[in-house]
């Protein structure tokens, strides 16, 4: 496997390096003088096809034993080095490298998962993300450069405040790699540097294609443009050197300097910090509250260490250890805050201010103006935390639900039965008593106390919104619209007052809450197979009542609790009570076509399925007829984004999205597609927590219910920003409360699902061979069947036994099989089937062990999986030193290290003890369940607190299904034949075995 | 018409020299440059301060210094040597100024005002009560002299330093205070002395990081945490409202006004990224 690095050089650029841990370890050069070469350093053809660039090498400085440099801890080997037995020190190795230009480095530090990261290139990927960042929000200033006889344009970060303590962290955060270049070790010059790239780069990146900032010019062009348009014109073109006049680019570079010196004065060691404190307990003697606004310095490099005032006039020099002159900084900072709010003024008039007195009045002001204001220009600002979660004055709905619980029959509350409801004041989540309105009306302060807590009311409002309670103190409105109300931003209504809640009773509340658990049980219909637990149970009726309502819904339960059996069970009651609604149309990934069919037909073998993929499938009229005739229509995303025009022919009874997440970028083609179906209610399915990734969650609630979040511009700004950049609490629960009617997530770990839980769920993951795949399978099946026809004795029956491995191989990977060292890539449906899952199983933190026959399927899965998911991956195998092992299986156990343990079979299979997973895949089958059942218990023993979910893959149509059904078939008969392990399909006929290998139609996707 | 008696009087050009950096309008822009304009514009001889202005303008001075209780200055004009300009004014003693750093120290307001780059309003009081003044009311209280051979004062040259010196006090208000014999750093000195004596300064500390050979155990690893950042200004074209003003123009369009259109396009998200997956890289810390 490789391990990209990187690092920041003042002339090149990026440069990036890697290392490859298929190399030697040991350098066979001795010399300590020079550098020598890297030995397990890609050399720069390799590096080349994982990155292009501009080749060269680099010399580093890296902790390293006499004969080769230490590995970094992303790197993953196979065979363990031997542990040091001396203390590493630095030693210089010669590395290939490539460079890239700020532009092409700005493209390239963003997260990949074709090659495992070192956290220097996570280091550099968060300088770019800040350059991003400061460029989104315009913190650059154009400036220009003299150089030789031309001229350079650049873009440069302007920086202030949080943005001055962020680079500091910048700095300091570096890893030491990063800096290992002999002669450049400066992380403060380093960092600037690359910022400054990095930032020019993204501005350029962010300007729209000929964009001319100049204005345009009659008549001819002049051989040389006057200095400032040709300036103009290299800051937003690829090309940053012009050319100008001499003296007019000197006159240009001079009347630009004040812009240089704003940008310059704006980042200091330290800045001043106001605090707001509320009064204490003690009124002072005129019964009148007095605020505190305290100065205070604060460190750019270290917010948490803040100076009182007091402290910096009696300083005795220990300050002046990080700042130097704090009196004069501490003077400076006040003036200009002074400047900014001049109700400070009053606070500086003696020789030592530390603060000021502030009343209720005054506080009020400072909050709402001179605080964001003070923020803006770079100060700091500490106010009372009530303040950032104040509770404001609003208004809240409660509505009262018609008619209880009753699901059954849901024409009886369609979407447009009305529901009545009432207005009233509240304060942040207590809804006001009429006492509480009389004696805020009285007040003239803008701060109170209520209910023992600070608020702000302002008396214009709450006149406004007792006026409006007055008006129209109760309405009604369907059911619909009040989801809807419920899911409306602030600032969209045109209420007088914001709604601060909405609130019902009966199945209404339930939805709203989000906790459907009084909503009475749906009547399965007979002929359905399967008995629901009790949250399948309630997941079912939260389907129909959403259905009814035609509202999307997005089932979001955990892996392994039975989504595919609540929504047929949902498919199954549609069918019974209204048996003409259109058919269903279901989406999904490619790896699970098969999985749908099975367990539509073991579940509900009532409902008629058409899969509607691959090659062969009906177009035209064909399709329209095959629609017309069943019930539930399965395709993949793939099939369904290229029969798009075809398939938004329909009126749909439901689309639903299985793994939803498919969907997750707006933009992608697919997002695009679904978005065209019409359909009487759209539901998603998923088993990742979509509520904290939010351009995911947008993109699916956009499909559920259009326009419920708004456009995604407005989401950006409303939600994505303020949540994921800045951290900010409140839009965050505004948002959980807006989807909350729409989202039903119930984790394995609920206590009201735990129980339901059996200990030990077995789930069978079918996936379909890609075209490369069946084509070797079938290769391998026509020679070795040659071979075992022509054989006999001993011979045969090594020939029965080399044809199942290599069918299984090609199952596994066709790279397996070949033994080429090809690329992962797509190539194997059981791979991307596998990396579904994991997906699913480390997004909710779950940890897992994947057994394998084949030591050569882990090597192949070891080094992909670690790139794929930026992670460490455990392996243990036959070889694995018995020390190696134990220390393995410890930090597994420990919770720390690698969440996914790759174990082959046999050196994985007894005598561990691996309770910390909770999920075990059997990522090949074995002909003997015993064998795999002792694997599963490595998870499934005693101090195992969860249930196990156990994932079995099988290809379908292919020597693994027949392996399966024998498995099943044998054990419902007695664990007889199978119990010696394969030998006794060597003893079957030539035409059983034919029929065992054979690929049957349905094993290959698209 | 030129007249034979007088040489002709186009300054030479200059390469390098110091230029105001208002093109057009007032030269000094804050009350207290503008107070020593008013003193050189009350004489009314109209036609040398315009010449003198647009000697500003074009760079023909050379040099300026300002020290306790003179500004010293050179011209370039159409002779080859440029002219030694000298402004003086009478400076305050030593006593005179240990009063008025007792009154300044007592009221951090002064100090913090002129440190944020403004004088403080209501300095004059502070003057006033020591009996002091710290504008000149008239010429008369300034001595002003050049090399020149024109024997009216004050002639272009001196109008141009004095132009120059007016921009140079708006930019930093103690200027005023050296001329009249405090300069900066002496006066600080003197002020953090009066508020709290006997204090040492320091230096500053050490920005490298540490060295590398004592990072072996973490040396692939990231030293710290990054916080989050701040929240974005509500328009992306805060930094350029927030810039100076240039006299800089393209076909009589002003800088700030051709640079806005690239401003408006940052804030606009790239269509793929407007609503990116959050980035995930090694070494964060999940969640």
């Amino acid at each position: 496997m490789f391990v990209l690095h990187g690092f920041w050089c003042l002339r090149r650029g990026l440069c990036l390096w890697a290392e490859d841990s298929e190399r030697p370890v040991k350098s066979p050069s001795q010399a300590l003088r020079v550098a020598r070469p890297h030995p397990f350093a890609a050399p720069a053809e390799v590096l080349a096809e994982i990155q292009a660039g501009k080749p060269d090498a680099a010399v580093l400085q890296l902790p390293s034993l006499r004969t080769a440099p230490l590995d970094s801890p992303e790197l993953i080997r196979i065979n363990l080095r031997p542990p040091a037995r001396t203390a590493p020190a630095l030693l210089a190795w010669a590395v290939p490298i490539v460079t890239l230009d700020a532009a092409s480095a700005l493209v390239v530090l963003s997260p990949r998962d074709d090659v495992r990261c070192g956290a220097s290139l996570g280091h550099l990927g968060q300088v770019a993300a800040f350059a991003r960042d400061l460029v989104v929000r315009g913190r650059v200033v154009p400036v220009v450069e003299q150089i030789g006889h031309g001229g350079v344009a650049y873009w440069r970060p302007v920086l202030s405040g949080r943005d001055v303590m962020v680079v500091h962290a910048l700095i300091r955060s570096m890893p030491p790699v990063c800096r290992a270049v002999p002669g450049h070790d400066d992380p403060d010059e380093l960092t600037r540097a690359a910022l400054d790239a990095l930032v020019d780069a993204a501005v350029r990146e962010a300007l729209p294609p000929g964009l001319q900032l100049a204005p345009l010019r009659r008549g001819r062009r002049p051989g040389v443009l006057p200095a400032v348009e040709a300036w103009l014109g290299a800051l937003v073109g690829p090309e940053p050197r012009f050319d100008a006049d001499p003296g007019d680019l000197g006159a240009l570079v001079r009347a630009l300097e004040p812009w240089d010196e704003a940008r310059a004065t704006q980042s200091g060691p330290a800045r001043a910090l106001f605090r707001l404190t509320e009064p204490g307990t003690q009124a002072n003697e005129g019964g009148d509250t007095l605020w505190h606004l305290e100065f205070l310095l604060q460190a750019a490099d270290d917010p948490s260490l803040m100076v009182p005032a007091a402290q910096a006039w009696d300083d005795d020099g220990s300050l002046g250890r990080w700042l130097p002159r704090p009196q004069e900084l501490l003077l400076a900072e006040l003036g200009r805050a002074s400047l900014i709010y001049p109700e400070l003024t009053p606070g500086l008039r003696q020789a030592r201010p530390t603060g000021l007195a502030l009343d209720a009045e005054g506080v009020h002001q400072f909050l709402t103006v001179a605080a964001p204001a003070l923020d803006d220009a770079g100060f700091g600002v500490l106010v009372p935390s009530w303040w950032d979660r104040r509770r404001q004055l609003g208004l809240t709905v409660s509505a009262h639900t018609p008619v209880d619980g009753v699901v059954d029959r849901p024409s009886r509350f369609g979407r447009d039965q009305l529901v009545e409801f009432r207005w009233q004041l509240a304060v942040g989540d207590d809804t006001l008593t009429e006492e509480e309105i009389v004696a805020l009306s009285a007040t003239k302060a803008p701060l109170v106390r209520l209910r023992g807590q600070w608020v702000a009311i302002d008396p214009e409002q709450l006149r406004r919104g007792l006026a409006f309670l007055q008006r129209e103190p109760t309405g009604a409105i369907t059911a619909a619209e009040l989801l809807a109300l419920a899911a409306a931003h602030p600032d969209d209504l045109d209420t007088p007052l914001p709604v601060l809640e909405v609130q019902a009773d009966g199945w209404l509340g339930d939805l709203l809450s989000g906790s459907p658990l009084s909503l009475s049980p749906v009547t399965v219909p007979d002929g359905f197979e399967a008995t629901l637990r009790p949250y399948q149970q309630r997941g079912l009726s939260w389907l129909a009542l959403l259905s009814s309502l035609g509202r999307g819904a997005c089932l979001a339960d955990d892996m392994g609790l039975g989504k595919t059996v609540q929504l047929l069970a949902l498919e199954a009651v549609q069918r019974s009570d209204e048996p003409d609604a259109g058919p269903t149309l279901l989406l999904c990934p490619m790896s699970l076509v098969g999985n749908w069919q099975r367990e539509a037909a073991r579940f509900a073998p009532g409902l008629r399925v058409y899969a509607h993929h691959g090659p062969q499938r009906r177009r035209g009229a064909k399709l329209r007829k095959e629609i017309g005739r069943n019930d539930l229509v399965v395709t993949t995303y793939a099939t369904a984004t290229r029969d798009i025009d075809e398939l938004a022919e329909h009126e749909w009874r439901r689309v639903v999205l299985d793994e939803a997440q498919a969907i997750k970028n707006a933009l992608s083609r697919s997002a695009k597609a679904v978005g065209r179906l019409r359909a009487g209610q759209r539901v998603a399915l998923t088993g990742t927590p979509v509520e904290n990734r939010l351009a995911e969650l947008w993109s699916i609630m956009n499909f559920l219910n259009p326009g419920l979040l708004g456009s995604s511009e407005l989401f950006r700004t409303r939600y994505s920003i303020p949540v994921e950049r800045h951290g900010l609490t409140e839009p965050a629960q505004r948002l959980r409360a807006i989807t909350r009617p729409y989202v039903l997530r119930r984790m394995k770990t609920d206590p009201a699902i735990i129980d339901d839980l059996p200990e030990k769920i077995e789930i069978k993951q079918y996936c379909q061979l890609t075209v490369e795949q069946a084509s070797l399978y079938q290769s391998v099946v026509d020679d070795m069947m040659d071979r075992i026809e022509n054989t006999e004795g001993i011979e045969r029956r090594g020939n029965v036994l080399a044809a199942m491995t290599k069918l299984k191989q090609v199952c596994n990977h066709p790279a397996q099989l070949l033994h080429d060292r090809s690329p992962v890539g797509r190539r194997s449906g059981k791979v991307i089937r596998l990396e579904e899952i994991l997906e699913e199983i480390l997004a909710v933190g779950d940890r897992v062990l994947c057994f394998t026959q084949f030591t050569a399927f882990a090597e192949l899965l070891l080094p992909h999986l670690a790139a794929r998911f930026g992670t460490d991956v455990a392996y243990l195998h036959g070889g694995t030193p018995k020390t190696r092992r134990d220390e393995m299986v410890a930090r597994f156990q420990a919770g720390d290290g690698a969440s996914i343990f790759l174990l082959s079979l046999k050196a994985g299979g007894t005598g561990l003890n691996l309770t910390a997973a909770n999920h075990v895949i059997h990522l090949d089958r074995w002909w003997n369940p015993a064998v795999e059942n002792q694997a599963t218990d490595r998870a499934f023993r005693i101090g195992q607190t969860r249930s196990v979910q156990v994932h079995k893959f099988v290809c379908t149509g292919t020597l693994e299904e027949r392996i399966d059904d024998l498995i099943e078939d044998k054990r419902a008969l007695a664990d007889l034949v199978v119990a010696d392990g394969e030998g006794w399909l060597t003893e079957l006929s030539t035409s059983d075995l034919r029929d065992i290998f054979a690929l049957s139609q349905g094993a290959i996707g698209d | 018409m030129t007249s034979p008696w007088y040489p002709p009087s186009r300054p030479r050009p200059v390469d390098n020299g110091l230029k105001a950096r208002r093109a057009r309008g007032a030269i000094a822009t804050t009350w207290w440059s503008q107070r020593f304009v008013e003193v050189l514009e009350d004489i009314g001889v109209g036609s040398r301060l315009q010449r003198g202005r647009r000697y500003a303008r074009q760079g023909q001075v050379l040099s300026l210094e300002v020290d306790a209780g003179s500004v010293t200055a050179r011209v370039q004009g159409s002779r080859a040597r440029p002219y030694r300009v000298r402004i003086g004014i009478s400076a305050f003693g030593k006593r005179e100024w240990a009063n008025l750093e007792q009154v300044l120290a007592a009221d951090a307001w002064y100090g913090a005002r002129l440190l944020a780059g403004e004088m403080p309003e209501d300095i004059e009081d502070v003057f006033a009560a020591g009996g002091l003044a710290l504008f000149p009311d008239s010429t008369s209280e300034l001595s002003m002299d050049c090399s020149c051979p024109d024997w009216e004062v004050p002639c272009k040259h001196i109008a141009a330093v004095f132009y120059l010196l007016a921009e140079a006090f708006d930019h930093d208000p103690f200027l005023i205070l050296a001329w009249r014999g405090r300069d900066r750093e002496v006066l600080l000195a003197n002020l953090q002395a009066a508020r709290s004596p006997g204090r040492p300064a320091a230096d500053q500390a050490d920005r490298a990081g540490p060295p590398l050979a004592d990072c072996l155990g973490s040396y692939f690893a990231v030293q710290a945490e990054i916080p989050s950042t701040r929240p974005a200004p509500a328009s992306p074209a805060a930094v350029l409202d927030a810039l100076t003003p240039l006299e800089i123009t393209v076909r009589g369009r002003p800088l700030t006004d051709l640079l806005r259109p690239a401003y408006q396009a940052l804030g606009v998200p790239v269509a793929t990224a407007a609503i990116a997956p959050t980035n995930r890289w090694p070494g964060d810390s999940p969640g």
